[in-house]
């Protein structure tokens, strides 16, 4: 079968060559022993003859009691690639921080060499586990399979999805919260959330441990939670001096890059004017030695990132500027619950909450789930005169 | 089916804390800084003066059952069985002994696993699934990533521009991953509105809704042979599916007008200027598998321009805001078109409002 | 509550079976729909959430997914959407 495969899969050859690891070396190595990804290169060998995909919008699937999880694929030449003809993918809820011990990941391999292609993504975009394609019957005893091994579906359609955190206090000394057991306490609260469909759309929650922002919370997630201090950034002098006595320019590497120009070196000495601090993470990324976060940890919270369609890709916006990390779960989840109550009954069909936010402006929306004004959710106040004057129901105005 | 009581459900994922190699369980929330012995290799060191070596190896993303128990083999024999993805699908070693840094990177390396990405690298290229296993993709992703990195690799295996460089590609405009706000972004896309399939429409879409899934309002109702049908305006048409997303009749693949385009100079960190998205730099680039010698072309140019040019610590988008727009078009030698001038929503956000020119 | 939930999941069930092949209804809608018939004194958000999940473990009813966006239908035999 190796050579047939070969012979077959001449312009996919072409990516086997090189040095980056390939991904149709994978697919070869699943092709010897397991039919579904023999076919998959046959078709995708196909698709690279004709440059064009070759599956269809899913349909109904997926497993008894979740509406979530399963992706449906079919292919659109089943009758030359049988063995695809339903090529369903499975997402599962990854462990916080992407973890796994050789047993726990040889324990999902054997699952899905019994049950599927034998391919895999480590890891979807979102975030999940995906194991890529396999037959309708399979997914009910591919689930339980994965429930008794102790790892259970992620989200998909109008659902909220597997969260995902950095790798964070684990192997992190700028985590300013504990972003894992943030992430694993959420996917865990809101399985229900994640598996039995009840929001108009789809809804992302990622946490960064810091501005550095490694799971891209803002450009991603509609609740994006990045770490970050409110006190003194920590000040080790003498492992500034080491820093400098090793040849790093600290005023221009350091200072020079500073977006607020808070810092100043003397020659001896480095000056914050942390006031000024807008908590960018440059000057930690260089001297972790002699830098890093202050005391008073805790999170930003942001509302409404996601990717172009409709109306064009939204970064998400400060909704609660300081959060302690103490009070950092419990202040989550009572937001989302006002979040999800007042999107999931005025959101239209598919609107994200940014969308929304949009629609109806954040000024009704903070009204909506009881948030008061701030400045710091703002670059600068609007800047037309078109507003929209409230009068309470005694007459007075409202601020 | 068994019998439903058996059935074990909304348990989530396993525990994360039994993942945790010791020394990362001792050390949780202690570490202090970290340093960086050579690409693809940390060392973080905690305040109980314990160390940790973490080795960072490239994978395509999609991997074989066969390739992950490779891993795990070497998990074992080299970092006590423990090892970790990162959020660009590269895998990660962790070892307590550095003496095992050496053999295990041997070993990646004879098995064609790469070491690097740390530092300023260009790390893995976060991707989408293609014609791997989506249906509305617009060009293959995992293909393309792999021709970039093989023509790039060496900036995954060193670490020589003057900051980080994030490549990610979406095969359409969904854009599942951070695409619209990397420092190059590689996106699929299609040229011409949809084809519609009349005879099977009114039967498998619902109208209003794929009606109302236009974003610039470009789909009305029509009949066909008597039944409720759509008509496409296609001047207004931008291509971007959405209405496909919604409605398989309204078909927009296309092998000979769908291609890709390049975004320059996004970001998501917040060091020093803030998370920002990518901005249109080749509106497009023939569909050309297997190995997409265009696309290939035009993201070595940007990087080789880029790491020639900018300064140290400046990211793609902060090197062009210090030489400007006109500038990069200049030493790129990409053409500025007309395409590069937004015409969507508030597109006066990207005009000159100002008299401030660099000639 | 006022109303029984096995009455409500009868007529949400009957609500799915109506709209059956006219549109993708949300969960979100049925329970709007139940609202709006019975008052928000007698029912609630939580109340219809226990009916749909009954619904649904036992079968009678299945999300749906097209396009992005879940629903909730009747079981049918399995395909692939034709286009």
């Amino acid at each position: 079968m190796g050579d047939d495969t070969k012979s077959n899969t001449k312009l996919l050859d072409e990516l086997e060559k090189g040095p980056w690891p390939s991904f149709v070396t994978e697919m070869k190595k699943a092709a010897e022993t397991n039919p579904m990804a023999k076919d998959l290169l046959g078709q995708l060998e196909l698709s690279y003859e004709e440059r064009i995909g070759h599956w269809k919008h899913g349909g109904i699937v997926g497993v008894m009691g979740y509406g979530g999880g399963v992706i449906g694929r079919y292919s659109d030449v089943p009758e030359k690639f049988p063995n695809v003809a339903h090529f369903h993918t499975l997402r599962i809820n990854h462990p916080s921080g992407w973890f796994y011990t050789s047993e726990a990941l040889r324990k999902l391999c054997d699952i899905w060499e019994r049950h599927g292609s034998g391919l895999t993504n480590m890891h979807g975009s979102t975030g999940d586990i995906i194991f890529l394609g396999t037959k309708t019957n399979e997914l009910e005893p591919v689930f339980q399979e994965l429930t008794q091994a102790g790892f259970d579906l992620g989200g998909s359609g109008s659902v909220l999805r597997t969260p995902s955190c950095c790798v964070g206090q684990a192997r992190c000394e700028w985590a300013c919260y504990d972003t894992m057991a943030t992430c694993d306490s959420l996917t865990r609260a809101y399985q229900d959330e994640i598996h039995r469909p009840a929001f108009p759309y789809k809804f992302k929650i990622k946490c960064s441990g810091c501005a550095n922002d490694c799971v891209a919370a803002i450009a991603r997630a509609d609740l994006s939670v990045i770490g970050t201090w409110k006190d003194d950034i920590q000040q080790d002098d003498a492992a500034v001096s080491e820093y400098a006595a090793a040849g790093l320019d600290i005023q221009k590497d350091v200072c020079d890059h500073c977006p607020t120009k808070c810092m100043q070196w003397d020659g001896k000495k480095l000056a914050i004017n942390n006031r000024e601090c807008v908590r960018c993470m440059h000057c930690i990324n260089v001297m972790p030695k002699a830098l890093k976060p202050g005391k008073e940890k805790g999170a930003t919270l942001l509302i409404g990132a996601k990717a172009p369609i409709m109306q064009g890709a939204l970064l998400s916006s400060v909704l609660i500027p300081f959060v302690p990390a103490a009070e950092l779960l419990d202040t989550i989840k009572e937001l989302v619950s006002r979040i999800w109550d007042f999107w999931s009954e005025y959101g239209n069909n598919r609107e994200r909450v940014g969308e929304l936010i949009q629609r109806i402006g954040m000024p009704a929306f903070l009204d909506a789930i009881g948030l008061d004004p701030v400045p710091e959710m703002v670059t600068a106040p609007r800047d037309n005169p078109y507003i929209f004057f409230q009068t309470k129901e005694d007459g007075q105005e409202t601020k | 089916m068994s019998e439903p009581a058996k059935r074990i459900t909304d348990i989530g994922p396993p525990p994360y804390e039994k993942f945790l190699h010791p020394l990362i369980k001792k050390n949780y929330g202690k570490w202090l800084y970290h340093e960086r012995p050579a690409p693809g290799v940390l060392c973080h060191i905690s305040e109980t003066g314990d160390k940790l070596y973490t080795v960072r190896a490239a994978t395509p993303r999609l991997l074989s059952i066969q390739t992950i128990r490779m891993f795990a083999d070497l998990a074992d024999k080299y970092s006590g069985g423990y090892l970790r993805f990162t959020s660009r699908n590269n895998v990660e070693f962790l070892l307590d002994n550095p003496d095992n840094i050496e053999p295990l990177k041997k070993e990646l390396l004879a098995a064609g696993f790469l070491v690097g990405g740390t530092n300023n690298s260009i790390s893995n290229i976060v991707h989408t699934q293609g014609w791997i296993h989506c249906h509305s993709a617009a060009t293959d992703a995992s293909g393309i990533v792999k021709a970039v990195m093989d023509a790039l690799h060496d900036h995954f295996t060193e670490s020589k521009l003057p900051a980080k460089l994030r490549i990610a590609l979406a095969c359409c405009l969904n854009m599942c991953g951070a695409v619209h706000c990397s420092d190059i972004a590689i996106l699929g896309v299609h040229r011409k509105p949809p084809k519609i399939k009349r005879d099977v429409l009114s039967k498998v879409c619902e109208i209003p809704t794929l009606i109302s899934s236009c974003p610039t309002g470009a789909i009305r109702p029509a009949t066909f042979e008597g039944k409720p049908s759509v008509e496409v305006i296609e001047e207004q048409c931008m291509y971007c599916a959405n209405c496909y997303t919604v409605c398989p009749a309204m078909t927009l693949n296309d092998p000979d007008n769908d291609g890709l385009s390049i975004w320059v100079g996004g970001k998501v960190s917040n060091a020093r200027s803030a998370p920002r998205f990518s901005k249109l730099a080749v509106p497009f680039l023939p569909n050309n598998p297997p190995r997409w010698p265009e696309v290939v072309d035009a993201v070595v140019n940007i990087v080789d321009v880029y790491a020639r040019n900018a300064r140290k610590f400046e990211r793609m988008g902060e090197w062009i805001d210090r030489i400007g727009w006109p500038r990069f078009f200049e030493l790129t030698g990409i053409e500025f078109t007309r395409y590069h001038i937004d015409d969507f929503k508030h597109a006066g956000t990207t005009f000159a409002r100002s008299a401030h020119l660099k000639f | 509550m006022a109303v029984p939930l096995e009455t409500l999941v009868e007529e949400i069930y009957k609500m799915v079976v109506d709209l059956q092949g006219k549109k993708n209804v949300r969960a979100m809608s049925l329970t709007k729909a139940m609202i709006d018939k019975y008052g928000a004194g007698e029912v609630n958000k939580e109340d219809c959430k226990h009916a749909i999940r009954q619904l649904i473990d036992s079968g009678r009813c299945v999300y749906g997914y097209y396009g992005g966006e879940s629903f909730i239908t009747i079981p049918r035999k399995e395909e692939a959407a034709s286009g």
